[in-house]
């Protein structure tokens, strides 16, 4: 009873009025439904009214006499525990009852003794002395057994099953820009994270059977005024806790120098993870100790707080740190989607971070995290300008074989099409990003959801990247000495950018009039290469003097011949191209066989008298066959067939 | 520090070619760089010795090293003013040879410095750890009668401090699995619980090495260059390096083995030479004294507390036997009472100390940045038209 000077009775009265409160105040505390608190209160009174009697009796020689029995009786039972192997709280929770109330009785002493004003008391001195000395060892053995219940009892939890996805299946497109010329791929993937959000996900991470055990000791210390031994226990095993789960995440630590220096895939499997043990961190670990902390501390104030930040500081600066270490790398395009992944989790995650350090003495956390989120909004404008850089300088020496679909342009379109599930993020941090878009798209209204889409900062920057990429595959056109190839080229790429934007969310961010105008540009290389291929060969089939009869012999088995052999060069070179898109292939197919076979027919119609001549080699029907073998991608030649 | 044996034979010379320089180009960019080298030597020689109107701070004190890194950011400020100003009137200056491999050589530097940031940053975890401990010990003894349950709760706390002291100097050589400073009890038998307080930057780092590393290639600028803009380039770079230094050998941290072997080959060319070499001695030596006692560092908070709490430590042996004299009890008290000190000091110091660590390390990520950026514009637009 802190504050309470208890003055000496002098007079008889007084002391039966003493004698009568005490006599109370036991009644009172035998009841049975008390609440710990009123029991508490209780107790001390009665120590202390007992102090006052004993006082007095004191001045008769015999003073103190009940206290020393108390005393005794309760240091033989910590003393007990002393030479006792065992822990305590190992050994049933009578035994460990009994020892909180011999230390409760202790305290109890002690908080009497104290409270007497009688000053220079021999006794009275040495009782405190000695009970103090076995609150020590009581306190003492109490951290003991804290730190055994604590380590003993904590609960492993599986990171695996915080996720549907398991650690294993990434599936991203980690592809490196660097290696677009060697492999193209085709087989992209979906976003590892976005879909699989983990909630907030409270466990014990400490079983919540011994939790009570944990305040009791908890409440027994801070009385005592052990707090500051309980809190530095308490914070050593748990922060050695977290720092063992950190190990079963996998989590290496790194220097910033090794981060910088790791390569790409190494660094993107690594960005991965720090993004999937973020948020398990935070969101699970870090919510399940805050709550740990609450209940264990909670009735002290500040205390859990100021627990819960020196527990989980140092793993936070550490993750941090891989952050800060990658946004300070260089901003490879390939790393804008991770970029985007790390940027998006710790915007996420601002909002638990604020929660877990509302106080002052988090700010320090809380200013790292912030300053991290902007540092990584950097970055990924950085990579993506990057990325548009490579895109436009992305040169070739040599013509790309048979006019196929260039892996630069697989590349870029597989990379955006995941850029719709960012497009938040990067209409943010886009906003402020001039794009340079050559072929402006002026959406008519279709409808608010659309036309925001088509004229957000993404689709802009979307439809300027896509140009750049127009204008590069336009320069790689030029490397074929073939005019038809390069319309060949021009009509597989451009189609190929249409489907991707027509299969997926872009067409969102495209906009119908983007896929009309690209949709007539194809379509015009199909005509220009009909034109530069079969124009020539179709030539030697043509009717003179329209309306005259057939021609002469000598004249029908030239043309016969120069179409053939015109035929066949088209044959031969052209089974080499590739048109990979089978619908785009039968189209262009059909519309050449409408021409060419459909001019074949007329001419051997109109001369019936030389059809049965050796100098037709090919049949319409034969023609119309072999015009399926074109942009097969398989070089073919009409055998035998010199024979003029 | 055999900076002084270049003195004799160089001194000469560099007069000499400084008077040439000044002679061939006496425009402002000259000023500037000797502004720059005279500021740095104001600002090292105030750190060194402080007037007298200026409230004395203890060599590698929470104080001074605060103060130490507001020198080095201000002196990082001046020096990027210098280098990329200049650039209006020599444009991309920085990314021509020799200056852009300088530059180069210095931002690996500053990637060092940055690793190192964040060990000391650990550091001070464990720096407040022994705070905490020390809290417990003074407020024990603090209490007045002293007695044997005080006199013995302040013993466990101060004998779990010279253990972290320990465990974490010792960790500057080896990490081992260290029993903590909690765990001499019964408990010790567990040795399922590893690690010690000093949080790894990363696995087989050094802070020695680093600082080494960072001094491998830092020559003085010799000839020309070391009229040009090479000299302040190599100036920041022996900041950098000194002011890292001083905090590895002030705070914990993970392997400080041959921090004294750390070398700066300056030369009496620049005026802040006698300030650094002045501080780099005066810290060298402490650090010798140290390597002789075994110490958790040279941070004069830890060094003091260190001293007390081994004073208190003897105070509460003999008081188990004896019972403390009047005498011995008062000094006891007081020494308490400055222990108690020292950890407000400590209270105070040591969140600002690590948010100044911070705010160093966001400046050095983002003047590497702009470096960076500077070296790629210089290298597009020099590189002839195409």
């Amino acid at each position: 009873m802190d504050g309470c000077q208890s003055t000496i009775p002098t007079s008889e009265g007084d002391l039966h009025v003493v004698a009568a409160a005490h006599h109370i105040v036991k009644a009172l505390g035998a009841t049975k439904n008390l609440s710990d608190d009123l029991r508490k209160i209780l107790i001390d009174l009665d120590a202390h009214l007992s102090m006052i009697t004993s006082n007095t009796d004191s001045k008769g020689g015999r003073g103190f006499l009940d206290v020393e029995e108390r005393l005794k009786q309760a240091e033989r039972k910590i003393l007990s525990w002393e030479s006792d192997p065992r822990m305590i709280w190992d050994s049933g929770p009578r035994e460990a009852s009994e020892y909180l109330e011999a230390v409760d009785e202790i305290q109890t002493l002690v908080d009497g003794l104290q409270g007497l004003s009688v000053h220079e008391n021999r006794k009275q001195k040495e009782l405190i002395h000695r009970a103090m000395s076995v609150l020590q060892m009581a306190m003492s053995r109490l951290e003991e057994e804290l730190i055994h219940i604590v380590v003993q009892h904590r609960q492993q939890f599986d990171p695996k099953y915080m996720s549907s996805r398991s650690t294993q299946t990434y599936v991203v497109y980690d592809e490196s820009f660097v290696s677009v010329e060697d492999e193209p791929a085709e087989e992209t993937s979906s976003r590892n994270c976005s879909s699989d959000e983990i909630g907030e996900f409270i466990v014990d991470l400490i079983h919540a059977d011994v939790i009570p055990d944990i305040k009791s000791i908890a409440k027994v210390m801070f009385t005592s005024n052990y707090g500051p031994e309980f809190c530095e226990a308490f914070i050593g095993v748990r922060k050695e806790a977290l720092e063992q789960y950190f190990a079963i995440l996998d989590t290496e630590k790194l220097s910033i120098e090794d981060v910088l220096k790791l390569e790409w895939t190494n660094m993107s499997s690594k960005m991965n993870k720090w993004t999937w043990s973020m948020k398990i961190i935070v969101r699970v670990y870090l919510a399940s100790e805050k709550q740990l902390c609450d209940q264990v501390l909670g009735d002290f104030g500040s205390v859990s707080s100021f627990c819960f930040l020196e527990i989980s500081k140092a793993t936070i600066l550490c993750l941090l740190n891989f952050g800060e270490a990658v946004a300070m790398g260089p901003h490879q395009p390939e790393k804008l989607l991770r970029l985007l992944d790390m940027y998006e989790t710790l915007a996420d995650l601002l909002r638990d971070i604020d929660t877990l350090f509302p106080e002052e003495a988090g700010s320090f956390v809380r200013l790292q995290f912030h300053e991290l989120l902007e540092s990584l909004g950097d970055s990924s404008i950085a990579a993506f300008e990057a990325f548009r850089v490579a895109i436009s300088s992305n040169g070739s020496l040599y013509p790309f074989p048979g006019g196929g679909v260039h892996p630069l342009n697989k590349y870029v379109m597989n990379y955006i099409r995941m850029f719709p599930e960012y497009c938040n993020t990067l209409n943010l941090l886009l906003k402020s990003q001039h794009a340079d878009v050559e072929d402006q798209v002026i959406e008519p209204d279709n409808g608010p959801n659309l036309s925001l889409s088509t004229s957000c900062p993404m689709a802009c920057h979307l439809r300027s990247i896509t140009s750049s990429l127009e204008s590069n595959l336009h320069r790689k056109s030029q490397l074929y000495k073939n005019e038809a190839l390069q319309h060949i080229f021009l009509m597989n790429n451009i189609h190929y950018m249409v489907q991707k934007v027509k299969g997926s969310e872009l067409r969102l961010f495209f906009g119908d009039e983007w896929i009309r105008k690209h949709n007539g540009k194809f379509q015009q290389h199909a005509k220009n290469y009909e034109r530069a291929t079969w124009s020539s060969v179709i030539y030697f089939l043509k009717d003179d003097n329209p309306g005259s009869s057939s021609l002469s012999k000598s004249t029908f088995k030239e043309r016969c011949k120069g179409f053939s052999i015109a035929f066949e060069e088209v044959y031969k070179t052209q089974t080499s191209w590739s048109i990979p898109d089978p619908q785009l292939r039968e189209d262009l197919r059909i519309s050449t066989s409408l021409k060419v076979v459909l001019a074949y027919r007329t001419f051997l119609g109109r001369n019936p008298a030389h059809i049965e001549d050796k100098c037709v080699k090919h049949t319409v029907e034969h023609v119309e066959k072999l015009l399926l073998d074109l942009f097969e991608g398989s070089p073919r030649s009409l055998r035998n067939s010199r024979r003029w | 520090m055999p900076a002084t044996d270049y003195q004799a034979s160089f001194l000469g010379r560099i007069s000499l070619r400084r008077n040439q320089v000044i002679a061939m180009d006496g425009n402002h960019e000259q000023e500037d760089l000797e502004l720059f080298s005279k500021h740095v030597s104001e600002r090292f020689t105030e750190l060194l010795s402080p007037p007298d109107d200026v409230v004395f701070d203890t060599l590698l004190s929470i104080s001074w090293l605060r103060k130490l890194l507001d020198v080095f950011l201000c002196c990082e400020a001046e020096f990027k003013a210098v280098l990329m100003m200049g650039d209006d009137d020599h444009p991309f200056q920085i990314s021509k040879p020799p200056l852009d491999r300088l530059i180069h050589e210095f931002l690996d530097r500053s990637i060092k410095a940055l690793d190192l940031c964040n060990a000391v940053t650990n550091g001070l975890d464990s720096v407040r750890h022994y705070q905490k401990l020390a809290e417990i010990a003074a407020s024990a003894l603090g209490q007045k009668p002293i007695g044997d349950g005080q006199a013995r709760r302040s013993r466990k706390a101060l004998n779990s401090l010279l253990m972290a002291m320990s465990v974490d100097d010792k960790e500057c050589s080896a990490v081992k699995t260290t029993e903590r400073s909690w765990s001499f009890s019964r408990l010790a038998v567990n040795k399922d619980r590893s690690p010690g307080h000093l949080r790894q930057v990363a696995k087989k780092w050094s802070a020695a090495k680093q600082i080494q590393a960072m001094t491998w290639n830092l020559v003085p600028p010799r000839g020309a260059e070391g009229s040009g803009l090479a000299s302040p380039v190599y100036t920041m770079s022996v900041i950098m390096v000194f002011v890292m230094w001083a905090l590895a050998a002030a705070i914990p941290c993970q392997e400080r083995n041959g921090l004294s072997a750390t070398y700066f080959p300056v030369r009496k060319q620049w005026s802040w030479d006698q300030s650094i070499t002045g501080l780099h001695e005066k810290i060298a030596e402490e650090w010798k004294e140290k390597e002789k006692k075994g110490a958790a560092g040279l941070l004069s908070e830890v060094q003091k507390m260190e001293k007390l709490v081994r004073n208190l430590m003897e105070f509460t042996d003999s008081f188990q036997f004896h019972g403390g004299t009047d005498e011995k009890a008062e000094e006891a008290a007081d020494h308490a009472a400055e222990l108690a000190e020292i950890c407000k000091r400590m209270e105070e110091g040591l969140l600002p100390l690590q948010m100044k660590i911070k705010e160093v390390f966001h400046r050095i990520v983002r003047s590497r940045a702009e470096f960076l950026q500077a070296l790629k514009q210089g290298g597009k637009s020099s590189a002839p038209p195409v």
